[in-house]
């Protein structure tokens, strides 16, 4: 009787001062276990107990190769993918006030890939030149997604806004398809990169996308205030003193730099945009501010899972990560299409 | 069973049907004509009747481009077919076999049996296979929500995008050599047929046809609610399970010959529900529109960069794409219908 009485007595805002604490340890811890696997587990000779030998420094000369040439560079490359395509999703979700709006489904990805496409043709190769050049697509996709969010209509139906992005997305398929029949050797490059991988990278890609990641991490402690007024409603922001116009324009900037840069990376990941601030969301409730600093731990550890478990999956073959993503995210498309009522952010 | 009998069409019908079949029957006749080796629409006739003097027009001719016409008009026409038929049944426009993902999925289960995973079936069986789960799938997680709206379609964009990821797991297992190889199945084109599933597919078509030439006074009821259509005598569930189980047989049929070529179910019934008489469903002229659609984006893909040949699913996605982007972003509420 008293446990009912003083269940009913919480406030029912209850969901939004839930704490933080003990999901960011959890996340935190499985991110850990994640990073260490990345390490452990692969194709090639080097054993388990090798890697661990020379994590503290005392391995054979070949396995200290392994880890240190290849899988650390992977490890890095998907910690950072996982990073920045999760923080550009929740904001993106945030700002269009739909929990379906992944950077993957509605072709900002697309549109950085198939800048890299057309870069990779004509023959730029360093690795800062094409982070720019995706980062210049996801720039276009995004600014395109933004304006077709505004025409009238649109914002209230979700599932539109998907359906629109994934024809601009197999629009730009195509016309990536075209150009990799135009020239073989391109062709072999982009086919490699289009699947999704972070396989084979140096820590030269890597370090060409750090700056702008830090650019874009430092403009979301900026916006992540004024974008939790936001969801009160445009009004409610505008009379806390913010600007709307503002708001839309740096998030837009942010996304296309997290974007570009994931995209450079790792290819055209969808999905992750969308599984990252689904789970962080479940954790961290409606807050976005909260669901941002849970994507931070979250987000690596999906893409570094989801790499280990394409490196193991089809050994001694590699399936392609993208693959894997789209497995796991769909069905969690399915799942929020299917609920009942779409959860409204 | 009187009220599935055989009702002749109106007469804007017929004369758009007409049309329609003049303007496959000039593609085709292009088709034939174009090429790498250009040949004179008056030597492709001869070719054809087995009169002409000259021996390579007839290998060219009779060998090499009428079989790869006759697939991609068989193709066009029976994803056409199929989209306008599922379009009726889902009461929903965008609800066409590609879109709600079931060509990705007759894909995955062809592909299954081409790379070898142990299941011996025929790719023309398999797929059929695959086209079915994915409308059982599709139409089963509709659920409560019913099939209008976006969110049916967003479902079958999911299990689309399952299965294309199966498709690229069982493609990257077997390792081919040669990524050409296991390209038509991602893309749709018209190099990867075999005789058989070619020949499958006229007879599927045939059949499907007939039985829609029956059902088409139902076909047509099923655009009005569910008591309108049975005030009007439908037996509402048997219509629908046939027409399924036609639009499946004739999608999967079309995607063992074609691998999943986009857009084509969408844009051909668009075209041909704009030239006959509205409230009427466009069923035969649908599979004329899409069977000239098909046989001219492939005769685009083969001659535009030539000697390269582009697919003709790019072509379709490159065509079709920015029409459905329009359809969905352009500001009026108009209803999906």
């Amino acid at each position: 009787m008293s446990a009912s009485l003083s269940a009913r007595a919480k406030p029912r805002n209850v969901v939004a001062s839930r704490p933080l604490l003990l999901p960011l340890t959890a996340a935190g811890f499985f991110l850990f276990w994640v990073i260490v696997a990345s390490l452990v587990y692969g194709a090639g000779p080097v054993t388990p107990l090798e890697v661990l030998a020379t994590l503290v420094g005392q391995g054979s000369s070949e396995a200290w190769f392994v880890v240190t040439e290849l899988r650390l560079p992977r490890t890095l490359i998907g910690l950072t993918t996982g990073l920045a395509l999760g923080i550009a999703g929740a904001l993106l979700q945030a700002m269009t006030r739909n929990p379906l709006a992944e950077p993957g489904l509605l072709g900002v990805s697309a549109g950085a890939g198939f800048a890299v496409a057309v870069a990779i043709l004509v023959g730029a190769s360093t690795a800062t030149l094409t982070t720019l050049i995706a980062q210049a697509g996801a720039l276009a996709g995004c600014s395109l997604v933004i304006a077709a969010t505004r025409v009238q209509g649109l914002g209230n139906d979700p599932v539109r806004l998907v359906l629109a992005g994934a024809t601009l997305s197999g629009l730009l398929l195509a016309l990536t398809s075209m150009l990799m029949l135009m020239d073989q050797r391109a062709a072999d490059e982009i086919r490699f990169w289009i699947t999704g991988s972070i396989a084979g990278k140096t820590l030269a890609t890597f370090q060409a996308t750090l700056p702008s990641l830090v650019i874009a991490l430092a403009l979301v402690v900026v916006v992540a205030r004024p974008l939790a007024a936001m969801a009160l409603g445009e009004r409610a922001a505008v009379g806390l003193g913010h600007h709307p116009g503002r708001i839309r324009f740096l998030i837009t900037i942010i996304v296309a730099l997290l974007v570009g840069a994931a995209t450079a990376l790792a290819g055209p990941l969808i999905f992750v945009g969308l599984v990252v601030p689904f789970i962080a969301r479940a954790f961290a409730g409606p807050d976005i501010r909260k669901t941002l600093w849970l994507c931070l731990p979250i987000g690596p550890a999906v893409v570094l899972a989801a790499d280990v478990v394409s490196r193991l999956i089809a050994a001694p073959a590699e399936m392609p990560l993208g693959v894997v993503t789209a497995l796991i995210g769909a069905p969690v498309l399915l799942a929020i299409v299917r609920a009942g009522r779409m959860p409204s952010l | 069973m009187h009220r599935y009998r055989f009702t002749m069409p109106d007469k804007r019908t017929l004369v758009a049907n007409l049309v329609l079949l003049v303007l496959a029957g000039a593609a085709v006749m292009t088709s034939l004509s174009m090429g790498t080796v250009q040949i004179a629409p008056a030597e492709v006739i001869r070719a054809l009747t087995g009169t002409t003097v000259d021996p390579m027009a007839a290998f060219v001719i009779n060998e090499l481009r009428l079989s790869r016409v006759m697939a991609g008009l068989l193709s066009g026409a029976a994803l056409a077919l199929a989209g306008c038929l599922m379009q009726t049944l889902a009461r929903n426009r965008l609800a066409t076999p590609g879109i709600i993902g079931i060509d990705n999925a007759a894909t995955a289960f062809a592909v299954a049996s081409v790379v070898g995973t142990g299941i011996a079936l025929a790719p023309s069986a398999m797929a059929l296979a695959g086209a079915a789960t994915a409308t059982v799938l599709a139409f089963g997680l509709a659920g409560a929500n019913g099939t209008r709206g976006y969110r049916f379609i967003v479902a079958g964009l999911g299990i689309g995008a399952i299965a294309g990821a199966v498709t690229q797991v069982m493609l990257s297992q077997v390792a081919i050599d040669d990524a050409n190889a296991a390209y038509p199945w991602t893309v749709g084109s018209l190099n990867a047929r075999t005789p058989e599933s070619v020949q499958l597919l006229a007879l599927g078509l045939a059949v499907g046809w007939l039985a829609l030439m029956f059902l088409s006074r139902a076909v047509n009821s099923l655009q009005f609610s569910d008591p309108v259509a049975i005030t009007l005598g439908i037996k509402l569930k048997r219509t629908r399970l046939l027409g399924l189980g036609l639009s499946v047989l004739m999608t999967g049929l079309a995607v063992s010959v074609c691998g999943p070529v986009g857009l084509v179910a969408l844009l051909a019934p668009e075209l041909a529900r704009s030239l006959c008489r509205p409230g009427k469903v466009p069923l035969t002229a649908s599979a004329l529109a899409g069977a000239g659609f098909m046989v001219v984006a492939d005769l685009l893909g083969r001659t535009l960069l030539s000697p390269l040949e582009i697919p003709v699913g790019i072509i379709t996605a490159i065509v079709g794409s920015p029409y459905l982007l329009w359809i969905l972003l352009r500001p009026s509420t108009r209803s999906l219908t």
